[in-house]
């Protein structure tokens, strides 16, 4: 039995709830926020749990805030593994970033400067993640418009690092990597290059705007979630299936959800790209997809 | 030497949630913050800015659609005074809501009835969220009380046509309205009810579990609870 091309579907969101529904058969996988099944509307919960069963589900959090120099809220951690096991997910990601400070929230993800010391913060944090979450645990790169001026590391030896001393897995937000190497200059295939093989386990698309501004040297990609995947990240996401497996790629959409003809289309260039790269992987669990043996209802 | 990373992380985010910032006339760099780009860290502000501030309008569109003209001053002002504590949409809305509830203290509302437009919009908000709390043992059977999750809403307009039909098209009338907001079973969203004064009086007495026989009420009373329970403002302890 041949190996498994990686699942391809959208992050759920409410404000389509019915139009995803009435279209379930488009999609391989939705990845779920944890957070909206943890403080969502009564509504928006039992549409999310609904779901388990009749699609594969991946679970995705945004209220960690791993990278606040304070230590982790366990009791969070606690209800992040009860919603990781009722979805029937694979996996638990979250971002490499920080949102809040004690006492001051931005819902924006903030980079870390790039040291070996907080490396090492971080490396202790994550253990402390997969002691209370017993599922993989996965780190997401996030697009960023500014360094800390005391970085010394690249993005692809910070995340190997981390993840290779703690065996986290990598959620590849390709369109991020394309983003930060356009704002900042580095090549983004180098990059995927420098990821330890094995590392990448599910992949994020998006599509984003530019934003000009007088005060700024250069325009800059900004990773809105509201427009039609960019071919040159569709590039970079065929360099990426080149050389790692992962089990799902989830197309991210958060702004002009009123599209959903171009949700559509970018799924149908998503799995364009994905059969493009059409050789076998390896089989794993003989399972559906590779390296997620529960990515299956 | 360099500062604790916390030391430099409140530095960032207190300066990315300042009106200087967001709004600009932060000049140069930020304390603590030397060798970022003021420009960059403008543009992240505005970013972190504009997603709470979409969290808000989500909860209160009507309200902000009546602030009209006034919407800037009261946005800016806001943001200089409250400073974002937490991620949660309807966190944040309520946030807003006592900001207006204060400047309204100082300043007429206006229109009158925003104010009204503004509670019930936070209450369907809450109702929707709100999963209700289980029920303490110490009720007997028969036993009613209030449905946990509803909200009851004495209101000075009118204000539900401007909910049924848009800001635009609705006249508000000036009375009386006691409002009932709930998220009936099988509802897809919360629900609006206006009640008589009498029966609004009865629902806010409500609010542990109650022996209905103690109640001085009239003869088709089973049937009116019989009601009220299949609309989901009533419990009944079986």
């Amino acid at each position: 039995m041949g190996g498994q091309l990686p699942a391809v579907g959208i992050g759920f969101r409410a404000a389509i709830a019915d139009w995803t529904r009435e279209n379930l058969d488009r999609f391989d996988a939705l990845e779920i926020t944890v957070d909206h099944c943890l403080a969502g509307s009564t509504s928006l919960r039992a549409a999310i749990f609904d779901l388990v069963g009749r699609v594969p589900l991946t679970a995705h959090g945004v209220g960690l805030s791993l990278g606040t120099d304070v230590p982790l809220d366990l009791a969070y951690l606690d209800e992040v593994a009860e919603v990781v096991e009722r979805l029937r997910a694979p996996a638990y990601s979250e971002h490499l970033a920080f949102t809040r400070v004690p006492g001051r929230e931005t819902a924006a993800l903030m980079p870390l400067p790039k040291t070996e010391a907080v490396a090492e913060q971080i490396i202790a944090k994550v253990r402390t993640v997969q002691s209370r979450v017993p599922f993989p645990f996965l780190l997401e790169n996030i697009t960023y418009v500014f360094e800390w001026p005391d970085s010394k590391m690249s993005d692809a030896d910070f995340l190997n690092l981390i993840c290779c001393e703690t065996g986290a897995g990598l959620l590849l937000d390709v369109e991020n990597v394309y983003l930060n190497a356009t704002n900042h200059g580095f090549d983004p295939h180098a990059f995927i290059d420098a990821l330890r093989p094995g590392l990448v386990r599910e992949v994020h698309m998006a599509g984003g705007v530019t934003i000009r501004d007088e005060s700024l040297a250069k325009p800059l990609l900004a990773d809105s979630h509201s427009h039609p995947v960019p071919d040159a990240a569709l590039d970079l996401l065929e360099y990426t299936l080149a050389r790692h497996t992962p089990s799902v790629i989830i197309l991210e959409r958060d702004d002009r959800l009123e599209a959903g003809d171009e949700i559509l289309d970018d799924i149908a260039r998503i799995r364009a790209r994905v059969a493009s790269r059409a050789e076998p992987f390896p089989e794993s669990h003989g399972r559906a997809c590779p390296g997620h043996p529960r990515l299956a209802c | 030497m360099a500062k604790p990373l916390l030391e430099r992380q409140v530095s960032l985010i207190e300066h990315m949630t300042s009106a200087a910032a967001i709004f600009g006339g932060a000049g140069g760099s930020a304390p603590g913050l030397e060798g970022i780009d003021p420009a960059l860290l403008r543009v992240e502000a505005r970013f972190s800015y504009a997603k709470r501030m979409e969290k808000i309008t989500a909860v209160l569109p009507r309200t902000f659609g009546l602030l009209g003209s006034s919407r800037d001053a009261h946005v800016r002002a806001f943001v200089e005074s409250c400073p974002p504590t937490t991620l949660s949409r309807l966190e944040n809305a309520c946030r807003f809501y006592q900001f207006l509830v204060s400047c309204w203290k100082h300043e007429a509302p206006n229109p009158p009835y925003i104010g009204d437009v503004a509670a019930l919009e936070i209450a369907c908000a809450k109702v929707d969220a709100d999963p209700g709390r289980p029920s303490p043992d110490r009720a007997h059977s028969g036993d009613i009380r209030r449905c946990p999750s509803i909200i009851l809403l004495r209101c000075t307009y009118d204000v539900r046509p401007i909910f049924e039909l848009g800001s635009e098209k609705a006249v508000p009338v000036k009375r009386d309205a006691p409002l009932v907001v709930a998220l009936p079973p099988g509802a897809d969203g919360p629900q609006v009810f206006e009640v008589a004064p009498a029966l609004f009086d009865l629902l806010a007495a409500l609010d542990d579990w109650t022996d209905p026989q103690g109640l001085d009420v009239a003869p088709d009373f089973a049937k009116l609870i019989a009601d009220l329970a299949a609309r989901g403002l009533i419990e009944v302890r079986r």
